[in-house]
């Protein structure tokens, strides 16, 4: 038992030691711009991924600013898709599972906004589909995969992706989690940090 | 109707490098961050409305774009095809011909603008390339090509333009902290003198073949600029910006005159560790990189440099860096999402 415990935590461990920096740095600018812009981040995934964005969202709208929610004039506005099961449900059972985030984007997008998509394949074909539509309106992506990153990191602008095997779904799963909080701690601190010095 | 804006830019090193009659030989490079100060543009296309009109400083009704007189409206119009129904305005955060890059903002998010109201969104390099084209090869600006990537891109950014026309964009990620700290170090003051970039640059772009060596020691010095903006070294960045400032002083007669000096110096002769004149020179900002417990004395030497040439339009800037570059902020037009998707 010991010894598989080990293993997974080391292969956890390796892939933690490997984070792809400077695709986040570039993360972290494009949300600093959006931020800037009064813009909206729409975040999503099927499954785990979707956990992970609608846990993301309460920290990004909440926690980074949580020492001081009323200390700025502006908060990010992060938005889980679909918002609703029911939307989720219908999208999937009247137009097709497909169109489950591709159709509430659609709905919502500005010029303004940022897209999140969260998908260990890279390859899901209703997340594929939703980060097309945000890039035939020129709205940033931020791509967080797995495996061989598949079609999503190939279109995002910030490319994160944790290189493993196919079919490593924990351990993608459980970094993305790392790097999603880490997003979330960044701007707690700078928030902090701006309050601190002023 | 749609708002597009665009940020201005302030420039460290390099400047000067970006005229093709320098980078045709040898690549050109500058360092410069986009500020929180933007220019804005609103665009409107009013169906029942055949006249163009376009609103800046004044104010111009017209039957078709060939009679504007403002070039810049004019022969992006033309470009373009948008021949009647159109409403163009623009606003600005501070001073125009302020040597913050303000007319290349204005180029840069005038194209992205009336792309988008084609129905066709162009991105940052697009947006950048439209309005190089429109200032440099339609209008025929004396100009080069850091502002109209800086105003696209925004953040902090190496440009680098090579001899074959491409322009790289590496941008620096310094973190939020590295970021307010170096921000918290730059004092920027408007002159009170404007002045338009074109009569400097005309000159320097005469003579730019007879400083190919030292444009090229500007060239090659951003990377060490790069490099102690990283390291947080403010004393040797503001060194390298006073050397800078020398060297550029020598490049046109016009960049610098008996007002911009003394303030210069004030700003010098109160602790700043170095400064420049932002953009072409001639008037428009002075900046400086100063210890911030100089920073009230460095205010009051200023003003009073500014009082004693009767400069009433002086005051201070306070800049931040954003990484914001060329955005739509808002797109009311019915058509749009539809053609999106």
């Amino acid at each position: 038992m010991d010894e598989y415990i080990r293993h997974f935590s080391t292969s956890v461990a390796a892939a933690l030691q490997a984070l792809p920096a400077k695709e986040i740095a570039k993360a972290l600018d494009i949300l600093q711009a959006t931020y800037e812009r009064d813009g909206r981040i729409y975040v999503f995934g099927n499954g785990g991924s979707l956990a992970l964005a609608t846990h993301w969202v309460s920290d990004f709208n909440k926690t980074v600013f949580s020492h001081h929610l009323d200390n700025h004039a502006r908060r990010f506005q992060a938005i889980r898709l679909p918002t609703t099961e029911e939307e989720l449900t219908a999208w999937a059972n009247d137009v097709g599972f497909d169109m489950v985030f591709a159709g509430p984007l659609r709905n919502y997008i500005q010029d303004s906004d940022t897209v999140i998509a969260i998908s260990s394949s890279g390859n899901s074909p209703n997340v594929v589909k939703a980060v097309e539509l945000a890039k035939s309106c020129k709205v940033p992506v931020i791509g967080i995969s797995g495996f061989d990153g598949g079609r999503l990191n190939a279109i995002a602008d910030a490319k994160i992706v944790i290189p493993t095997e196919k079919g490593q779904y924990e351990l993608v799963e459980s970094v993305h989690g790392v790097i999603l909080h880490l997003m979330a701690r960044y701007f707690k601190d700078y928030f902090d940090y701006m309050t601190e010095q002023t | 109707m749609l708002i597009v804006r665009a940020p201005m830019r302030i420039s460290f090193v390099g400047g000067g490098t970006d005229l093709s009659d320098f980078y045709r030989h040898s690549p050109g490079r500058v360092i410069s961050s986009a500020i929180d100060k933007y220019v804005y543009v609103a665009i409107n296309r009013p169906p029942l409305i055949r006249h163009v009109s376009a609103r800046y400083s004044a104010s111009e009704i017209v039957d078709h774009p060939s009679m504007l007189k403002n070039d810049r409206i004019r022969e992006a119009l033309l470009e373009l095809g948008i021949l009647s129904n159109i409403e163009v305005g623009t606003f600005t955060d501070v001073f125009v011909n302020a040597g913050l890059g303000s007319s290349s903002s204005f180029a840069v998010a005038l194209m992205k603008g009336l792309y988008a109201t084609l129905g066709k969104r162009i991105d940052r390099q697009e947006a950048a390339e439209a309005a190089c084209r429109l200032e440099i090869d339609l209008v025929k600006e004396p100009i080069g090509k850091q502002d109209q990537y800086a105003a696209a891109f925004g953040g902090f950014n190496v440009l680098q333009f090579n001899p074959d026309g491409s322009v790289g964009v590496t941008p620096l990620r310094l973190d939020y902290k590295q970021r307010l700290n170096r921000e918290s170090h730059v004092l920027v003051f408007f002159t009170g003198i404007t002045r338009q970039a074109a009569s400097v640059l005309q000159e320097q772009k005469e003579e730019t073949h007879n400083k190919i060596a030292t444009l090229k020691g500007l060239a090659d010095s951003v990377f060490e600029f790069r490099d102690r903006l990283l390291a947080g070294d403010l004393a040797g960045m503001g060194r390298m910006l006073h050397e800078g400032w020398l060297i550029k002083r020598t490049l046109a007669s016009k960049v610098s005159n008996t007002a911009i000096d003394d303030m210069y110096n004030a700003g010098m002769g109160h602790g700043a560790w170095g400064g420049k004149v932002l953009g072409a020179g001639g008037g428009g900002c002075v900046m400086f990189l100063a210890p911030r417990e100089t920073h009230s004395f460095i205010r009051q030497a200023l003003a009073d440099a500014a009082k004693k040439h009767a400069l009433d339009g002086f005051s201070e800037i306070p800049v931040r860096f954003v990484h914001s570059g060329v955005e739509v902020i808002t797109n009311r037009n019915s058509f749009d999402r539809k053609s999106a998707f």
